[in-house]
C-alpha cells in the first residue's frame, strides 16, 4: 500500500477529539449500512476548487466517471477545474501497470492546457496494485516544469474527512511555501475550508475588504494555485470547517508559527464572533475598534431587514441533519431567525462542536449521532417539527414524506454565509415552509374528503 | 396566508444575478490581471486554435488522458438493475465511496431517494480479502433494511484482489449472517471492464440465474418476459406496459424500475416502493419468450436465457422511432398470435401525421448524437426517418460490435451517408468535431451543456445523466408515443433556435414569425 501518511493523519494532534475518541476520526464505516463518501471524495472536494489547476484522476472510470462536475464550487476566473481528466484504466492497463499511461496522460494535459499545476489523485485500484505514482509525478514534473502533485487518498483508506485531511497534508507538504506573495500586509489571512459553494465566499470577501483585512490565500474556494502556495506568509489562518482541515491549520502553526482561529459564518452571532476573534488575534487596536462598530452596524441593519420575515418564522421548529461545524452554527443562524431547532446531528463533529450544539439546543433538544432517512422522519413527526434542514441525500426522503425541506449542504442553491447569506437563508426557509404545494399534498383529494365526510355522517 | 413572497423587501440577490453586476465583474477582471492570467487576446487566440483542424488532429491523437468521459461504471448499472426487483437491496462489495456516488448520481437524475449499501472495504480488507466485510455487511444489511433479496455486485477493489463472491455468500449463509433461503444473487462487475451497461447485464444475468436455480422449471405460463435494459426513463417501462395491455399480453418486466425511481407522493417514504414481484421473476423461466428492448446491455443475459430457458423466442429489439417500434409490434404479434391492436395502430398513425407536420423543419438538419449504445442507435435511426442527417455518432462505451452496427445503419440510409461513428471517444473529442465539422443540433446528456456553451450548438437533452433539467425521465421515448415526445423535443429545439436567431428588434427580426 502506498499511503502511509493517511494513517498518521487520523492521529492529528490539533484534532479536537480526545485520544479515547479517535475512533470517531478513524470511523471505519459499518459494512452493510448506507455510507457516505470515501477518502478520494474528500480529497477532491478539498482540492478541485483550485480553479487554474488540472485535476487528473488515476484509476478506472468509476471514480471520476460517476463524480465529475458534481460540486458547485464557483470560480471567478479559470474554469479548467471543471474539465474532467482521468486515465480511465482498463483491465489491460491494470495487468500491465498504469504508470506509463499516467505519465503520458500528464504530458498530454500539460502540453494541451498549460495548467498552473497538476493534481494527480490516486484511487483504490492503482493503490492496491502498488503503483508508484509519486515517482511518476516527480518524473513528469521534471519533464514539464510544472508542479505535478500526487494526492495519496485512495477511497479505501477511510472516510471523506480523512481524505480532506490528506488533501490538507498534501497542500502543507507539497504546495504551501513554494511561492512568495508579491507583497504582504499586516492583515493577511488564509481562509481555510471555505469552498465557495454557490458563491458563498463572495458574500464574505467584501466584509474583509471593508475592514481592511486581506485574504492572502483562499483554501480552496475560488482558489488559484499560486495564492494557495503563498499561505505560509499569512499572519493568521481562519478555519471555517474545523475538523476536516484542522491538520492544515495546525501544520501552518507548527511550521510557520501562524496561529489560527476557528469559526463559522452562519448566522449573525457566529459571523460577528468570528470577525472579532480574527481582529483580536491580529491585535491591532484600531482594527478591533472598527470591527466592533462594523459588526454592530451590520447586526442592526440585518435585523431590520429580517424583521418582516422573522415574524413569520418565529417559533417554527426544525430538525437539522448536517455535520461538523454546521451541526451547531446553523442552529445559531436559525435562532437568529427566531426559529427553534429540536434536533441536530453530530456527524463529523468534534467535541467542541458537540458542546456548542448542546448549549444551543437547550435541555429539550436531541443530539443525533447517526440517523437513517426513516429515523429522521420519525423524529420530525413525533416532535412536531415544521421542516427538515439537511443535505441532498435526505432531500427526497423528506419530500416523499411531505415534509418541507431545505438543503444546507454542498448542493445548496444559494449561499447562506455572512450577513447577506443569513437574509438569503431566511428567505429560503420562509419559502420552503410557505410553498402552496404543501397544502395540496397535505389535503386529501376531494373525493377522499367526500368519502371521509360520508363516513362521518353515517357514524 | 404566508406566501413566502419576500423578494422586494429583502432585496438580496443570489449568485446567478449578483455576480453579473458591474462592480463584481470589474473586481473579477482586476483579479484576473493581478493573478497574472494570460491576457484576453491570448486566451482568445488559444480558444480559436482549439476550434481548428490542426487541434482536432492533436486531440484525436491523444491516447492516455480521457477528458470528459460519457460513461459510468459497471456497479452503477448493477444497482439500477437491482432496484427493479421487489424488496431488493443493492449491495456493492468494495469501497464505500463508490456506493455514495451511485446514490447521489441516481438521486440527482431521478430526484428520488435511492437505497443501496456497501460492504465498506477498507485498507485491511484490501490486504486480507473482503470475506469478513461481506459476512458482516450482509448480516447488518439484512438486519437493518429487511430486504427480500440482496443483489451483490462489486467495485474494482474487490475485483483486483479477486474476491470469490460465490464462496463468500455461501460462507455468510453457513455462518447465519442471512437466512439460508434468502436469495443473494451476485455478479462480478469490475469497473475497469465495460461500462454501466455491462454491469446491468451482468447483474440481471446473476439475478435470473439465482432465481431459476431456486425453483425447478414448471409448466409454460403463456407470458412474455420484457427486459428494458439500462433504461433511465421509468416512463418507458410504463409505456411498454400500456402497449402490452392494449395487446392483451401478460408480461413480466425484468427489471421493473417504474414506481421505484418515480414513486407517487403518498406521504410515506418506502425503502422498497415497487419492482418486479419476486414470485413473477421466479416464474419468468416458464414464459414463452423473452424480449429485450436494448441489445448491448443484455448480451450476456439473453445468451444465458436462450441457453437455459429454452423458450420459443429470445430476441433483442430497439423500439425507438417508427421502424424500431414496428419491429417490436410485429414480434409481439408473432409470439402471441394476437393482432396489432387498433389503439396502437391509431397511435402510429398520429405519430406519422405529426412527423409529416414537422419533418420540413427537420429535413436536412445535421445532428451529432452521443450516449449509450442502444439509445444512440435508436435515435440515429429515428432522426433519419425524419430526414435529419446524423453526422457524428459518438459512443464512449461502445464496442466493435456497436461500431459495425452503427456503420451499417448509416450506410444503409442516404441520410446517413455523411455520418461517421466514433466509438470509445469522449466529449472533448466531440468538442473538436462540433467545431471542425459543425452540426445544427446535438443530442446528449446534461454534460452536453458545456459543449453547447463552447460551440453554440443547441442541445436536445436525451440520455443519462440529466441533472440540470427536471422530469424528462417522466416522459417516454420508447414506442410511438415516445417517438412523438422525441419529435416534439427535436422540432421545438429547432424552432426555439430559429426564434433565438431572429429575435433582435430591428436587426434580425425580419423572420420572427408567429406561424412556424
Amino acid at each position: 500500500m502506498a499511503v502511509p501518511r493517511a494513517k498518521e493523519l487520523i492521529n492529528e494532534p490539533s484534532c479536537g477529539h480526545k485520544q479515547k475518541d479517535k475512533a470517531a476520526c478513524r470511523k471505519a464505516p459499518e459494512p452493510g449500512s448506507s455510507s457516505g463518501g470515501c477518502a478520494f471524495d474528500g480529497a477532491t472536494i478539498a482540492l478541485v476548487p483550485i480553479a487554474d489547476a488540472a485535476h487528473l484522476v488515476h484509476g478506472p472510470i468509476a471514480c471520476w466517471g460517476n463524480a465529475w462536475g458534481s460540486r458547485n464550487s464557483l470560480s471567478s476566473g479559470p474554469s479548467l477545474y471543471r474539465t474532467a481528466f482521468t486515465t480511465d484504466l482498463s483491465e489491460n492497463d491494470i495487468v500491465m501497470g498504469g504508470e506509463e499511461k499516467l505519465f503520458r496522460a500528464i504530458l498530454e494535459i500539460a502540453g494541451r492546457y498549460s495548467p498552473k499545476a497538476l493534481f494527480v489523485y490516486l484511487t483504490c485500484v492503482p493503490a492496491s496494485t502498488g503503483e508508484d505514482i509519486e515517482s511518476v509525478c516527480k518524473k513528469a514534473s521534471r519533464k514539464t516544469g510544472l508542479p505535478v502533485i500526487p494526492v495519496m487518498a485512495p477511497g479505501f483508506v477511510g472516510s471523506k474527512v480523512l481524505g480532506t485531511r490528506v488533501a490538507g497534508d498534501t497542500l502543507l507538504r507539497r504546495v504551501i511555501g513554494t511561492r512568495e506573495p508579491k507583497e504582504t500586509t499586516p492583515f493577511d489571512i488564509a481562509l481555510i475550508g471555505e469552498y465557495n459553494v454557490s458563491g458563498e465566499l463572495w458574500d464574505i470577501l467584501p466584509v474583509f475588504t471593508k475592514l481592511g483585512i486581506r485574504v492572502l490565500s483562499k483554501i480552496t474556494g475560488d482558489g488559484r494555485f499560486e495564492e494557495v502556495a503563498t499561505a505560509h506568509r499569512a499572519k493568521l489562518s481562519v478555519l471555517i470547517c474545523s475538523n476536516a482541515l484542522i491538520n492544515l491549520a495546525g501544520g501552518l502553526e507548527e511550521r510557520y508559527g501562524i496561529p489560527f482561529v476557528e469559526g463559522s459564518f452562519f448566522g449573525l452571532k457566529e459571523t460577528n464572533g468570528l470577525l472579532l476573534r480574527i481582529v483580536e488575534r491580529l491585535g491591532d487596536a484600531a482594527l478591533i475598534e472598527k470591527t466592533r462598530a462594523f459588526t454592530q452596524a451590520m447586526t442592526s441593519q440585518t435585523l431590520q431587514t429580517l424583521e418582516p420575515i422573522r415574524k413569520r418564522l418565529f417559533g417554527k421548529r426544525a430538525v437539522l441533519y448536517t455535520g461538523g461545524v454546521k451541526s451547531w452554527s446553523v442552529i445559531s443562524a436559525l435562532k437568529d431567525l427566531g426559529m427553534e431547532v429540536i434536533a441536530t446531528s453530530t456527524r463529523k463533529s468534534t467535541e467542541q462542536d458537540i458542546a456548542k450544539a448542546k448549549e444551543l439546543l437547550g435541555d429539550r433538544g436531541v443530539l443525533l449521532t447517526r440517523a437513517s432517512g426513516g429515523e429522521l422522519l420519525e423524529l420530525v413527526r413525533t416532535r412536531g417539527a415544521d421542516m427538515l434542514i439537511a443535505g441532498g441525500r435526505n432531500q427526497y426522503v423528506a419530500l416523499k414524506s411531505r415534509i418541507p425541506f431545505l438543503d444546507v449542504n454542498q448542493e445548496r442553491m444559494r449561499g447562506y454565509a455572512g450577513y447577506k447569506g443569513l437574509i438569503r437563508l431566511a428567505k429560503d426557509v420562509d419559502r420552503a415552509l410557505a410553498n402552496p404545494v404543501w397544502r395540496l399534498v397535505l389535503e386529501p383529494a376531494p373525493w377522499e374528503a367526500a368519502v371521509a365526510g360520508e363516513l362521518a355522517a353515517e357514524v | 396566508m404566508d406566501t413566502g413572497k419576500t423578494n422586494a423587501p429583502l432585496g438580496i440577490k443570489d449568485h446567478v444575478e449578483l455576480f453579473q453586476e458591474e462592480r463584481y465583474q470589474k473586481s473579477f477582471e482586476a483579479k484576473r490581471a493581478a493573478s497574472e492570467m494570460p491576457c484576453e487576446e491570448d486566451v482568445l487566440k488559444i480558444s480559436e486554435w482549439t476550434k481548428t483542424k490542426e487541434y482536432k488532429e492533436k486531440n484525436f491523437a491523444r491516447e492516455a488522458a480521457v477528458i470528459n468521459p460519457a460513461k459510468a461504471c459497471q456497479p452503477l448499472g448493477a444497482v439500477l438493475c437491482s432496484l427493479g426487483f421487489e424488496g431488493t437491496l443493492p449491495f456493492v462489495h468494495g469501497s464505500q465511496g463508490c456506493v455514495a456516488y451511485f446514490r447521489t448520481y441516481f438521486a440527482r437524475h431521478f430526484k428520488e431517494p435511492i437505497a443501496a449499501v456497501s460492504s465498506s472495504m477498507t485498507e485491511d480488507a484490501a490486504v486480507f480479502g473482503g470475506l469478513s466485510n461481506m459476512i458482516e455487511g450482509l448480516g447488518n444489511a439484512y438486519a437493518l433494511y429487511k430486504p427480500q433479496m440482496i443483489a451483490v455486485s462489486t467495485t474494482c477493489m474487490a475485483e483486483v484482489i479477486g474476491d470469490d463472491l460465490n464462496a463468500f455468500i455461501k460462507n455468510a449463509k453457513e455462518q447465519g449472517a442471512v437466512p439460508e433461503d434468502l436469495p443473494v444473487p451476485f455478479a462480478h462487475t469490475p469497473s475497469f471492464v465495460g461500462s454501466h451497461v455491462t454491469g446491468y447485464d451482468n447483474m440481471l444475468k446473476g439475478i435470473l440465474q439465482a432465481l431459476s436455480e431456486a425453483r425447478p422449471k414448471g409448466s409454460p405460463n403463456g407470458k412474455v418476459n420484457i427486459i428494458p435494459g439500462f433504461d433511465t426513463y421509468p416512463a418507458n417501462i410504463r409505456e411498454v406496459k400500456r402497449m402490452l395491455k392494449a395487446f392483451g399480453i401478460e408480461a413480466t418486466i425484468l427489471a421493473d424500475t417504474s414506481d421505484v425511481v418515480d414513486s407517487p407522493n403518498t406521504g410515506d417514504y418506502q425503502l422498497y416502493p415497487a419492482g418486479t414481484p419476486l414470485e413473477e421473476a421466479l416464474d419468468a423461466q416458464n414464459a414463452s419468450a423473452t424480449l429485450a428492448l436494448q441489445r448491448y446491455s443484455t448480451l450476456k443475459t439473453l445468451e444465458w436465457v436462450s441457453q437455459n430457458w429454452a423458450q420459443q423466442k429470445t430476441l433483442a429489439l430497439r423500439p425507438i422511432g417508427v421502424k424500431g417500434t414496428d419491429a417490436f409490434m410485429e414480434a409481439l404479434s408473432e409470439i402471441t398470435g394476437k393482432p396489432i391492436p387498433e389503439e396502437l395502430e391509431k397511435e402510429r398513425g398520429r405519430l406519422l401525421d405529426a412527423m409529416t407536420d414537422s419533418s420540413a423543419w427537420i429535413h436536412g438538419k445535421r445532428f451529432a448524437i452521443y450516449g449509450d449504445p442502444d439509445l444512440v442507435l435508436g435515435l440515429t435511426s429515428f432522426l433519419m426517418e425524419l430526414g435529419a442527417e446524423p453526422a457524428h455518432v459518438l459512443c464512449t462505451n461502445g464496442d466493435k460490435e456497436f461500431t459495425k452496427e452503427a456503420e451499417y445503419l448509416l450506410s444503409s440510409n442516404p441520410f446517413g451517408a455523411s455520418g461517421k461513428v466514433y466509438t470509445g471517444k469522449d466529449l472533448w473529442h466531440l468538442r473538436s468535431l462540433l467545431f471542425t465539422e459543425p452540426v445544427d443540433f446535438f443530442i446528449g446528456n446534461a454534460h452536453g451543456k458545456y459543449l453547447q456553451r463552447d460551440t453554440g450548438t443547441p442541445l436536445v437533452r436525451i440520455g443519462f445523466p440529466i441533472f440540470d433539467r427536471h422530469h424528462l425521465h417522466r416522459y417516454p421515448i420508447l414506442g410511438y408515443q415516445g417517438a412523438l415526445n422525441v419529435l416534439t423535443m427535436v422540432v421545438n429545439t429547432v424552432l426555439d433556435e430559429l426564434d433565438r436567431k431572429t429575435n433582435v428588434p430591428g436587426k434580425t427580426d425580419i423572420s420572427f414569425d408567429l406561424i412556424r
